[in-house]
């Protein structure tokens, strides 16, 4: 501290910027606010202001664009005028809370007990089951509300017949095909390989002593269960729920795609982030739309700090190491065979039959009717009926297809490199700059993109888009990569952060010493030491982005421009031969190259979500 | 009174063998300590005793009863085998108090509430961490979190105590405290203790007998001082004892029943054996001398000093001769100039012949210019 005295405060400045971590902190917590705080700035502004004429006219009284107003508040919040608030935001919030907390226990139960027997029983076939397992998380999210649907559905309900009816004549009613719980069973079996990974990576680095010293001491199997294994995977345990919770009630292609209940079946659902787009895609109730979206973040907030809370009591359960490799697995002993089919059927079920079902439904005329099998969804040349779009039927000789297709992949990769190099940059920062206010700052900015639920956070960007200064970005591709990239940062930023952590500084140092610039320490020796950590936290920002569809919903100029907004628009007009055959499409392009990159890298996406 | 019979036991990891075909008797109320470099089976042998780890053959019996015999397929559970169990990282539950710790044992054993209060109150004095009671393991240091798992492994009065490397993760003053707790420990619980080290030292200085193994083979299982005076081949010689025992290369030639005439350091030597020769089989053989046989100053032996390392009670000093470094102790500071003419003898009846190629001690002894 003597320094500090001494010093010329010049001096200081300069001393401070010698340090590559000090000037990417000072970037990032600029950038950061520009691209995080800022738009949400303009978010909470838009939701106390009108929004432009259509809204001062339908708000009347004398205001004018741009007017300070609580209506938006107000209106959406307590308007008993044909039941308003009740309609549009009480009912659909505790619908779409109700639909959260089902979609919770379905992935934690699921996820939870898969991850078990994984890692502490002796189940044959670890290494298929835990590969395939995640495959769900890999596909776009509403591509088990497609299979559920492809399967479920059936001409009792007017749907045409479902695998499920055409195998066995069985027809479900309706609110086992459409609304809130098909939803909630959706984006369970979505997230439970999150959940998998999440708590898998828990149990494999929590000390197996623990739970032999319990055997020791003559606990019983269960015993040792609920007293020791869960309160210590409990803090991983209800970070899961967290965010399974968070992402579920904000999910908006699941409630979309599975909300085609008739109007009076008494099934009607509509979850709270379908609401928020209609709001703001109706042009005088924006401001409501930007109020939805602000209350579904204080929802994820409030997690993050309940979360937080938790996590951070004196217990302390952080300190989980210790020789995890001698681990004694649980005998399944009778029980083996049993177990094993069952978990092969339910992760069959769940991981490989909805690509056969993608694959059918895009191949039959007439769903179910397998007589009427054709290629013509796929390669027909004919324009659509009825259309003047000038687009061919068989999406593989689509050019608005390959188009939609090229710029998902090119809106990937570049979101994938920003975010990935940001990920490892930030965690060189916090990991050089360890504990320092500004660097936790930056940590936590960085994460916080992760909260804001999606359809929030497109229509942060659609705020910001629509504000003076900012208009050239409406509908723009930079709009895209820009919330693309933001969005998908915090994974990349969390493993490079911890990839970062892992290196001890001596290592950096001893290069320093011998007057290596910078720029070759970074790319010659840190990034190949953790190339496999760093790649995933490029390897998920670009599935992500692939398959992303909330995000980029509100900001696209036209459906065309995504390979996934043209799959939810054909979804739209019924055209569910194609919508089908795209998200196959979607799936066999990711899987592809994260297998690729996972067999020449080592990289992987459970690696990225932060299991091992 | 639990006597701990290991009949032809063997752990397989799919193809590497982590132990093979051993065979050991624990008497009741013995210190014993599984040594030797880390990889060598003793934590696999260990827990295999402790039936966390299922061996892939052989036969084990704990006092009367057979806990596991491969092959009439008899595999008790560790909760049936009577034994307390000390992890090296302690393995305290993060989200139990101290006292809840403890008391966990016991209340699987089903005592009443009253007695189970008043036995945690007694292992919490006798560990001397009453003020603990209340505190979560991650709010307590190093050597208290020991303290703790100590009570809880010792609560329910366990027979049999097992303990892998306890205090390897204590610094080295705690190290040497609980040392001595652990070895009063023993004498006041009256149970048998099998421990594992890979620290010769620990092993010297607490075991009633030392079992040392080397990739998975036993080499020697006798008792501390025997393992040290009398070591069974080369690599016990050289694992155990600190500064390590000299091994001059020598030419053996056997000449009596007790005798065999050596050459070292360019010289002919007699060596006297106390008992009978073991088996040569070249004239390749080992002379194995500890430091303290070698004295210095005075000798028909001559060296150049190599270096001195003065720790204050004694120093130990390493003379060059012709390119061997021989290293011997003095009692006392003492330092030499570097590179300066010293002259010494290999005096003492504990000098080792081992066998070249089998490694093999063949005979223990004194050595005398011819």
């Amino acid at each position: 501290m003597a320094e500090r005295t001494i010093m010329p405060s010049g001096n200081r400045l300069r001393t401070y910027f010698s340090k590559p971590a000090n000037i990417i902190t000072i970037a990032f917590l600029f950038i950061l606010i520009m691209t995080v705080v800022l738009p949400l700035g303009t978010l909470l502004l838009g939701s106390f202001k009108v929004n432009g004429n259509q809204e001062a006219i339908y708000l009347g009284r004398d205001v004018q664009d741009g007017d300070f107003t609580i209506n938006h508040w107000k209106e959406l919040l307590t308007s008993k005028d044909f039941s308003y608030a009740k309609i549009k935001f009480w009912i659909p919030l505790g619908q779409s809370t109700l639909m959260a907390l089902i979609a919770c226990a379905v992935a934690v139960i699921f996820g939870g007990v898969v991850a078990w027997f994984i890692t502490r029983s002796d189940l044959p076939g670890k290494k298929f089951i835990s590969t395939v397992f995640v495959f769900p998380y890999i596909m776009p999210s509403w591509s088990m509300a497609m299979f559920w649907e492809n399967f479920f559905k059936n001409t009792a309900i007017n749907a045409g017949k479902g695998m499920l009816q055409a195998v066995t004549g069985i027809c479900v009613p309706e609110s086992m095909v459409y609304g809130l719980f098909p939803c909630a069973m959706s984006l369970g079996l979505h997230y439970a390989p999150f959940a998998y990974i999440l708590i898998g990576g828990i149990l494999r680095n929590m000390d197996a002593n623990l739970e032999e010293a319990a055997t020791v001491l003559k606990a019983s199997r269960f015993k040792i269960l609920y007293r020791v294994t869960l309160p210590i995977v409990m803090p991983a345990l209800i970070s899961t729920v967290l965010l399974v919770f968070s992402s579920s009630i904000s999910s908006f292609t699941v409630p979309f795609f599975l909300n085609k209940s008739s109007i009076n079946s008494g099934n009607n659902f509509i979850a709270i982030s379908v609401q928020m787009r209609s709001l703001i895609n109706t042009g005088f109730t924006k401001g409501q739309g930007y109020v939805l979206a602000i209350i579904l973040m204080l929802f994820s907030i409030a997690i993050l700090t309940v979360n937080n809370y938790i996590t951070g009591s004196r217990k302390s359960f952080t300190t989980v190491t210790g020789k995890s490799g001698q681990v004694s697995l649980v005998k399944l002993g009778k029980a083996r065979t049993p177990i094993t089919i069952i978990i092969l059927i339910l992760v069959g079920f769940f991981a490989i039959i909805p690509m056969f079902s993608f694959a059918a439904e895009s191949l039959l005329e007439v769903p179910g009717d397998f007589s009427t099998i054709t290629l013509r969804y796929w390669l027909s040349g004919e324009p659509f009926e009825g259309s003047n779009k000038g687009d061919t039927i068989g999406i593989l000789r689509s050019v608005f297809m390959w188009k939609a297709l090229g710029r998902t992949l090119l809106l990937s990769f570049i979101v994938s490199m920003i975010a990935g190099t940001f990920g490892i940059l930030i965690g060189y920062a916090v990991a050089r700059k360890r504990g320092s206010r500004a660097a936790t700052l930056v940590s936590n900015l960085a994460f916080l993109p992760y909260l804001i639920p999606s359809m929030s956070f497109g229509a942060v960007y659609l705020a910001l888009s629509y504000t003076k200064g900012f208009t050239w970005l409406d509908g723009s591709f930079i709009l895209l990569i820009m919330v693309g990239s933001i969005k998908f940062m915090p994974f990349a930023s969390r493993t490079g952060t911890s990839a970062m952590l892992q290196l001890s500084g001596e290592i950096e140092e001893a290069a320093i010493v011998i007057g290596v610039p910078w720029w070759k320490r970074m790319t010659k020796i840190l990034f190949p030491i953790q190339k496999s950590s760093f790649i995933s936290g490029y390897l998920l920002p670009f599935i992500s982005c692939m398959r992303e569809l909330s995000l980029f919903v509100l900001l696209v100029p036209s459906f065309q421009t995504l390979a996934t907004t043209m799959l939810q628009e054909y979804s739209r007009t019924g055209l569910s031969q194609s919508s089908n055959a795209i998200n196959l499409l979607i799936i066999v392009v990711v899987l592809i190259i994260q297998f690729t990159v996972n067999k020449l890298t080592g990289a992987s996406i459970d690696k990225g979500v932060g299991g091992n | 009174m639990p006597k701990i019979v290991l009949e032809h036991v063997t752990k397989r990891f799919n193809k590497f063998t982590a132990v093979e075909d051993l065979n050991m008797v624990i008497e009741d109320r013995e210190f014993i300590i599984l040594l030797g470099p880390s990889g060598c089976g003793k934590t696999t042998t260990l827990r295999m005793i402790a039936g966390l780890e299922t061996p892939t053959e052989g036969k084990i019996t704990i006092g009367d009863t057979v806990v596991f015999d491969s092959e009439k397929k008899v595999n008790l559970s560790p909760a049936k085998r009577d034994i307390g169990f000390l992890f090296q990282n302690y393995a305290l539950w993060p989200h139990m108090t101290v006292h809840q710790n403890i008391a966990f044992g016991l209340e699987n054993l089903k005592w009443p509430k009253a007695k189970i209060d008043e036995r945690v109150k007694e292992m919490l004095a006798m560990l001397k961490i009453e003020e603990f009671d209340k505190r979560y393991p991650a709010e307590l240091s190093g050597g208290q979190q020991q303290r703790v798992a100590i009570a809880r492994t010792l609560a329910p009065k366990p027979k049999v105590l097992f303990m892998d490397e306890p205090l390897s993760n204590l610094d080295a003053k705690l190290r040497l405290e609980m040392r001595i707790e652990l070895k009063r420990l023993h004498t006041d619980t009256d149970s048998t203790f099998v421990y594992v080290t890979h620290d010769q030292l620990e092993a010297m200085t607490l075991s009633s007998r030392i079992c040392l193994i080397k990739n998975g083979f036993l080499q020697q299982y006798d008792p501390p001082m025997e393992t040290y005076s009398n070591p069974a081949n080369l690599f016990v010689a050289d694992f155990v004892g600190n500064p390590s025992m000299n091994f001059i290369d020598a030419k053996a030639k056997i000449t009596g029943e007790k005798t065999a005439e050596v050459t070292f350091f360019g010289k002919k030597f007699v060596f006297q054996s106390s008992r009978a020769l073991g088996k040569l089989s070249s004239e390749d053989a080992v002379v194995g001398v500890r430091p303290e046989f070698v004295h210095l100053k005075k000798g028909d032996l001559n060296g150049k000093v190599y270096g001195t390392l003065p720790s204050g009670m004694e120093t130990t000093v390493k003379l060059d001769i012709d390119g061997y470094i021989l290293t011997s102790v003095e009692f006392g500071n003492v330092d030499y100039k570097l590179h300066s003419d010293m002259a010494f003898s290999i005096e003492g009846d504990g000098i080792i012949l081992f066998d070249r190629e089998s490694t093999k001690n063949i005979g223990k002894g004194s050595v005398k210019p011819a």
